[in-house]
């Protein structure tokens, strides 16, 4: 069989080599929605400038070590509770996974309303309940609880889903070929099924990272100085909003960035596909 | 505060409340629907400008948090003389990240095609819109059925942002951090917000799922 | 069926077809004539270029020199001439590439009414003659998935009949089947072969080759290495790389 190179994304399999007529037309095509592209990009800058929002006053802050240093301590507060979170979660979400896998009736029930339960809610519901019906009951949580628990169930919720695809994952075959040397249900969890589900769902589970240092810029609400809340902060001393929610805008997108594509780099280092 | 007080006093905001993230969710998804192809067509075409338009799209808007968005299309663009009112902000900003997560769907969708079939179609002598109308958007439609019921559902939870700007009326989110401020409603005023929420999540994915089952393609 | 030699045009002719992959000579120098009726089977091994050869003829894959003509005229670069043009070519790939969202009674209707304007009813009274010639008509209202590969590709087969091709190209039909199925396939290329359609045939299948080829073309790196009568070429290669590709085959 004769398998030279050919066009292996559907994206570019959608066209064909193109003739001499398409080509004129794609040349002229790319051109004009070029040149529409950058007129679009000079619009938006235009209407910084006529807004003066482009005048350097807004902008040399950024050029003070302060500023930064001051961020960096937000972000430093946006890594914490993102990893903590991050790792209450996988935890809650194990444990909400192995109770609905285990095959015990009521506790899978329960395991499988709680893991809709927490995926069926805005996270913002559940930082409200943290920060407002919480403190009703006596019990005082510090902002950073506050913060960092609500996103750890909701994150949970999603993290069992995905621990359980990846059980799913495992073939059928291997646990039948456990039991029938006689291993227990339990042993067989954890000693062949778990280890290789997790193997298949890490590049989803650092995806999943993405959401819960999404859902961490709602600390404000509760007053916690993550990057979000000292940018605000900032934003009062500096008198310059719109120039500081850009920058934060972008180093939350960059950071997310970087945990997709780590994601992804993962994912086809060990051959496996990113659930999502 | 007893669930029976709770409800005599705050039912008819807890209603209208839930009303108000059902049409948004329904507003904000219908437009994310719209927007979704319009930048899954970029994201295809042959044209080089577009594809990476419609990549940076994507890029930005699925890792932006969407309370970093909806403050820069609150506060950030009245500066930039856009002003918009505050329900418009969050359907916005819902519709904004939504669409990139939709057109990831679509693409995905696409992909699932096969070159083969495409190659097939272009060998019977149908043409490239033929081929486009006929093989590639029904086959990635019916595919994006499951992702769009999630993303249904997360365009739902997405509208709680409304709970961060000052909305009349306040969706369901909004509306248990109002009770709770002014009386003590305890874990059973967010339980019937959350009963919203999950109630409605549960009904879409039914209904998605049923759906799906009808139109799924076997491969 | 060697008969049908008149004074005609080739159906499918090449002359001097060049074609690189990046730093790979894949096509070089290729004329070819197919004549009306013939069954020109193309042998080689892996990596000779057979299959792009196929695929150059409707323009699958371009070419970078030389010139494709159907029936005489020169094949259409782009557009609605390409497709009016491909209308007219039958093509059976590897992997059946069935569409999967049709039943299989509409994906042989779908050429008929969508690129000719059949009327529906008619492609439909068409298209189940057809899958029962090729002998899966009780499976019309089944998707692909549900069918078994040798089924599936009888389908595909039924589908480019459907258009009324002037010749049928098959890149490696049988290449992708359980060996069970293999011989459903063949079956009903020997009858088509039979009945008189103009056949480009790439294949691994040696005994198909024997039993209904006109022509044997065998190819190694990009090149037609040697072409003949198939009792001529199996029985007495010309070549040392025929003879050692045919002593490969035969090996296992």
């Amino acid at each position: 069989m004769s398998a030279p190179a050919r066009p292996t994304s559907i994206r570019d399999a959608l066209y064909e080599a193109p003739g001499p007529r398409t080509r004129r037309l794609m040349v002229a095509g790319t051109v004009v929605t070029g040149i529409l592209v950058i007129i679009g990009i000079g619009l938006v800058i235009r209407q910084f400038y006529v807004t003066g929002q482009l005048a350097p006053r807004y902008w040399t802050f950024l050029a003070q070590p302060t500023t930064w240093r001051y961020l960096l301590q937000g972000f430093r507060g946006t890594v914490s509770v993102a990893l903590t979170a991050g790792v209450l979660s996988l935890l809650l979400g194990l444990v909400l996974m192995l109770g609905r896998t285990s095959g015990i009736r009521p506790l899978s029930a329960l395991c499988r309303v709680v893991t809709d339960f927490f995926r069926g809610v805005p996270s913002l519901l559940l930082i409200y309940f943290f920060f407002l019906a919480v403190p009703q009951y006596g019990i005082r949580l510090s902002s950073f609880w506050m913060i960092t628990l609500p996103v750890t169930l909701a994150a949970s919720g999603v993290l069992a889903e995905v621990l359980r695809a990846g059980v799913n994952a495992v073939p059928r075959g291997q646990v039948e070929a456990a039991l029938s040397l006689g291993m227990r249900r339990g042993r067989i969890m954890f000693k062949i099924v778990l280890p290789q589900a997790v193997r298949f769902v890490i590049p989803s589970l650092i995806s999943q990272l993405v959401v819960v240092v999404k859902d961490t810029t709602v600390a404000y609400v509760v007053s916690y100085p993550d990057l979000m809340q000292n940018a605000r902060v900032l934003i009062t001393n500096y008198d310059a909003l719109v120039s500081m929610y850009f920058t934060v805008a972008i180093v939350y997108i960059l950071l997310n960035y970087a945990i997709n594509k780590l994601s992804g780099f993962v994912a086809e280092r060990m051959g496996v596909k990113i659930i999502r | 505060m007893g669930i029976s007080e709770l409800l005599s006093t705050y039912g008819g905001d807890y209603l209208s409340a839930l009303v108000t993230t059902w049409w948004m969710t329904a507003v904000s998804f219908a437009f994310v629907m719209v927007l979704s192809v319009a930048i899954t067509v970029m994201r295809v075409s042959p044209l080089k400008p577009l594809r990476l338009a419609g990549d940076f799209y994507v890029q930005v808007f699925r890792n932006i948090p969407g309370v970093a968005l909806l403050v820069i299309v609150v506060y950030a663009l009245p500066n930039l003389r856009v002003v918009l009112d505050y329900t418009t902000c969050v359907i916005v900003t819902t519709v904004l990240m939504a669409s990139a997560f939709g057109s990831e769907n679509f693409m995905s969708g696409i992909n699932t095609i096969g070159v083969g079939q495409i190659e097939a179609a272009r060998s019977l002598g149908l043409t490239f819109t033929q081929i486009i109308s006929k093989i590639v958007i029904p086959q990635a439609l019916r595919s994006a059925v499951l992702p769009m019921t999630n993303l249904l559902i997360a365009v739902m939870l997405t509208t709680a942002l409304g709970s961060q700007v000052p909305m009349n009326p306040e969706e369901l989110t909004g509306i248990v951090s109002y009770i709770n401020t002014r009386s003590t409603g305890g874990v059973l005023a967010f339980l019937i917000a959350a009963l919203g929420y999950v109630g409605t999540a549960a009904v879409i994915s039914l209904v998605g799922n049923r759906l799906d089952k009808k139109v799924r393609i076997l491969r | 069926m060697t008969s049908d030699r008149t004074g005609d045009v080739p159906v499918i002719e090449l002359r001097h077809v060049d074609k690189h992959f990046g730093d790979l000579h894949v096509l070089r120098d290729i004329n070819l004539a197919v004549a009306r009726g013939e069954v020109l089977v193309v042998i080689g091994p892996s990596g000779s270029g057979k299959s792009t050869l196929c695929r150059t003829i409707n323009r699958l894959e371009t070419i970078d020199s030389g010139e494709v003509l159907i029936e005489g005229k020169p094949l259409p670069l782009e557009g609605r001439e390409l497709a009016a043009m491909r209308a007219e070519l039958g093509m059976v790939f590897q992997s059946f590439n069935l569409f999967a969202h049709k039943t299989i009674l509409e994906n042989v209707t779908l050429g008929p009414v969508d690129v000719l304007g059949m009327d529906k009813a008619e492609a439909r009274a068409r298209a189940m003659e057809l899958l029962e010639r090729v002998g899966v008509a009780e499976q019309a209202d089944k998707v692909p998935a549900q069918l078994s590969g040798g089924q599936q590709q009888r389908v595909a087969i039924a589908r480019s009949l459907a258009m009324h091709p002037k010749a049928m190209l098959f890149d490696e039909p049988t290449s992708a089947l359980d060996p069970e199925m293999i011989n459903e396939v063949l079956d009903v290329m020997v009858e088509l072969a039979r009945g008189g359609m103009t056949m480009v045939v790439v294949t691994h299948e040696m005994s198909f080759a024997r039993r209904v080829a006109d022509r044997v073309v065998f190819m190694a790196d990009g090149q037609i290495v040697e072409e003949g009568a198939p009792d001529a070429f199996f029985d007495h290669p010309r070549t040392q790389r025929a003879r050692d590709f045919l002593d490969s085959i035969r090996g296992h």
